[in-house]
């Protein structure tokens, strides 16, 4: 780190900052587009994976009664949880005015969008005739479909779709005042691309004032919508009457699991973007801590969770209760739940150290188990649970098939594909809000480099 | 009546763009001012009213509540299927589509309002504008009689203007 202290400018200006996002918006070399191939090649084999099932229909995976949500109703909830951390970086921090947030929140919201975009595969990907994915919609409709507005599948429609719209919505009006910085320095196609993305801005005091008015009731629009989304996604689950599903802690849980998801993500994205792109300058050691004190905070509730639910269980007294607990934590998949709880309560404790919180490497590999653990969670609650249900005559556990694994690396690499695109294409970094609090920004730069300077 | 010109200042410090805003409104002259970041000092020292687009958002959340209930209510009378014992229009689980729809027609209110209040999209440059007010640089554009230019000019200079050009309006 000490060597690249030496390069590192501790009193930028706006120029600075400029240069420092639009270079790493410079056409990109041969590695990057033999990466961006490489996830191509994965996705397309998931899309030929899911045509193939298209074709043969749901036989060809593991699911079956009783366990007929498994991993593609995983991948759905593990994805939207992901995507929580972004509106709560860009919308519920810009509320608290919190200073770390300008540096990370473009990446993170960007996350979001494509997390979403991710999530929303998966309940169509379910379907055993996706062609009907509209059928989904809940509208008056002459199909004799009963749209039935209690049941918690469709307030999930309403509020992804929301979450999707909302989002994107939010992550547009930010990325205008860069995008309008960076038009005019391109040229050739980026330069008409540009122009029209930016919609003609250029930051008059008029245009100043009502986009700030918009971008404030946004956000205050987005942070009750970031606790509603994954409180109606926990419904799913909680409102069923299976054992290990039906449970009030499940919206609090699901929320804290998902901003402790997020914020793994945006660290596993953002720690390699720093060193890939080089910019050190603008996200900072302390940056990183940051996000990492979150990361430690919300995994403590995710851990208490996981002891109030069990605790629940027992107080119960319940049979059935206690027979899926049992089998959740010593049946044939009880090795996922101690992954799940080695990933998710244990590993993030070294996050107590700040040494841990600030160095890449380590913090990089934690994140990465977050991400491991919190994949489990989704399985061991919903698989899980599904798999010992009321009857044991009935029990029966899901094995995975190549064509679900193979649909699920597909999605990972269609995320990794589209923010993989966008950084190299978009500001992935809000040059205006650095600017806006450069004075935030420098003291970011003299505390996470003042130990090693 | 003697033609108008523009005046275009650039400025490094927004501290100072501030002060010369005071001055333009004690002059009672017309500018305009273009900023690299949303800055709340600029837009007090212009405008003493908030922005039309709360109202609207207001607007568009009443609508998207109105339109849940309308739907929800509407469609359960037309199936009117008892389904878990429940009331055929069962008002508690169909406020969470009231707020689902709430945020979602007040946030598209929200953009909608903004970006027609602020006459986008445009194509065509506002005069003054220069591409360096979009990255490092604020400006201030003042649009006067030719006879007043000299001393607004100066009143530009005085307030710090690091650069400042005459155009025709």
């Amino acid at each position: 780190m000490a060597a690249a202290v030496k390069d590192i400018n501790l009193d930028p200006t706006f120029a600075d900052i400029d240069r420092s996002v639009r270079a790493i918006m410079e056409p990109p070399g041969l590695r990057y587009w033999l990466w961006i191939g490489f996830l191509l090649a994965l996705t397309l084999t998931g899309g030929a994976l899911w045509t193939n099932q298209i074709y043969n229909g749901l036989q060809v995976t593991g699911l079956g009664d009783p366990v007929m949500w498994a991993v593609y109703i995983t991948n759905f909830v593990f994805w939207v949880g992901i995507a929580h951390s972004g509106t709560l970086i860009s919308a519920i921090l810009y509320l608290f005015r919190t200073r770390w947030r300008t540096a990370v929140y473009r990446a993170a919201e960007t996350m979001t969008i494509f997390a979403v975009a991710t999530a929303g595969l998966f309940p169509v990907i379910h379907l055993g005739r996706p062609w009907f994915f509209y059928w989904l919609a809940p509208y008056p409709n002459q199909r004799f479909l009963q749209p039935d507005f209690r049941s918690p599948l469709t307030w999930d429609f309403f509020a992804i779709s929301t979450y999707l719209t909302i989002s994107s919505l939010f992550w547009f009006t930010g990325l205008i005042p860069d995008v309008a910085n960076v038009r005019e320095i391109a040229t050739g196609w980026r330069k008409k691309f540009y122009t029209i993305v930016a919609l003609g801005w250029q930051g008059s005091d008029r245009q100043w004032r009502h986009f700030s008015m918009a971008y404030l009731l946004l956000a205050g629009l987005a942070t009750p919508l970031v606790l509603s989304v994954h409180s109606v996604v926990s419904w799913d689950f909680a409102m069923g009457q299976l054992p290990g599903w039906h449970s009030t802690i499940f919206a609090p849980y699901f929320v804290a699991g998902a901003i402790f998801s997020g914020v793994a993500m945006v660290l596993t994205l953002l720690i390699p973007m720093r060193w890939v792109m080089g910019l050190e300058d603008l996200i900072t050691p302390w940056h990183l801590d940051n996000l990492a004190k979150v990361i430690l905070l919300t995994s403590l509730v995710v851990s208490y969770s996981y002891i109030v639910e069990s605790f629940m269980a027992w107080y119960s007294q319940d049979p059935i209760e206690l027979m899926t607990f049992h089998m959740r934590y010593f049946g044939p998949w009880g090795w996922m739940f101690w992954v799940m709880v080695a990933c998710n309560c244990v590993i993030p404790l070294l996050l107590f150290s700040p040494r841990i919180r600030t160095s890449t490497v380590p913090l990089f590999i934690i994140t990465i188990f977050v991400n491991i653990g919190m994949w489990f969670e989704r399985f061991v609650i919903i698989a899980g649970s599904l798999a010992t249900n009321f009857e044991p005559s009935q029990w029966r556990f899901w094995h995975p098939s190549i064509t679900e694994m193979g649909i699920t690396v597909g999605a990972f690499a269609w995320f990794l594909m589209l923010f993989s695109l966008f950084a190299r294409f978009m500001p992935i970094i809000s040059m205006t809000e650095l600017k806006e609090g450069i004075t935030w920004l420098k003291q970011a730069l003299r505390q996470g480099y003042a130990k090693a300077a | 009546m003697s033609a108008e010109v523009e005046l275009v200042g650039a400025f490094a410090d927004e501290e100072r763009l501030v002060h010369c805003i005071g001055q333009l409104k004690a002059a009672q002259t017309r500018f305009r001012v273009f900023s690299p970041i949303p800055s709340h000092h600029i837009n007090s020292a212009i405008y003493t009213r908030s922005s039309f687009v709360r109202w609207f958002v207001l607007l568009g959340g009443i609508t998207g509540i109105v339109t849940a209930f309308m739907l929800t209510i509407g469609t359960s009378l037309e199936w009117n299927l008892v389904t878990g014992g429940k009331p055929i229009a069962s008002i508690a689980p169909y406020c969470i589509i009231g707020f689902e729809l709430m945020v979602l027609f007040g946030g598209i209110s929200a953009l909608t309002s903004w970006i027609l209040l602020a006459n986008l999209p445009t194509f065509e440059p506002l005069s003054g504008y220069r591409p360096r007010f979009s990255s490092d640089e604020f400006g201030l554009v003042v649009r006067c009689a030719e006879a007043d230019a000299e001393r607004f000019e100066s009143v530009l200079r005085d307030a710090g203007a690091q650069e400042i050009s005459r155009e025709a309006a």
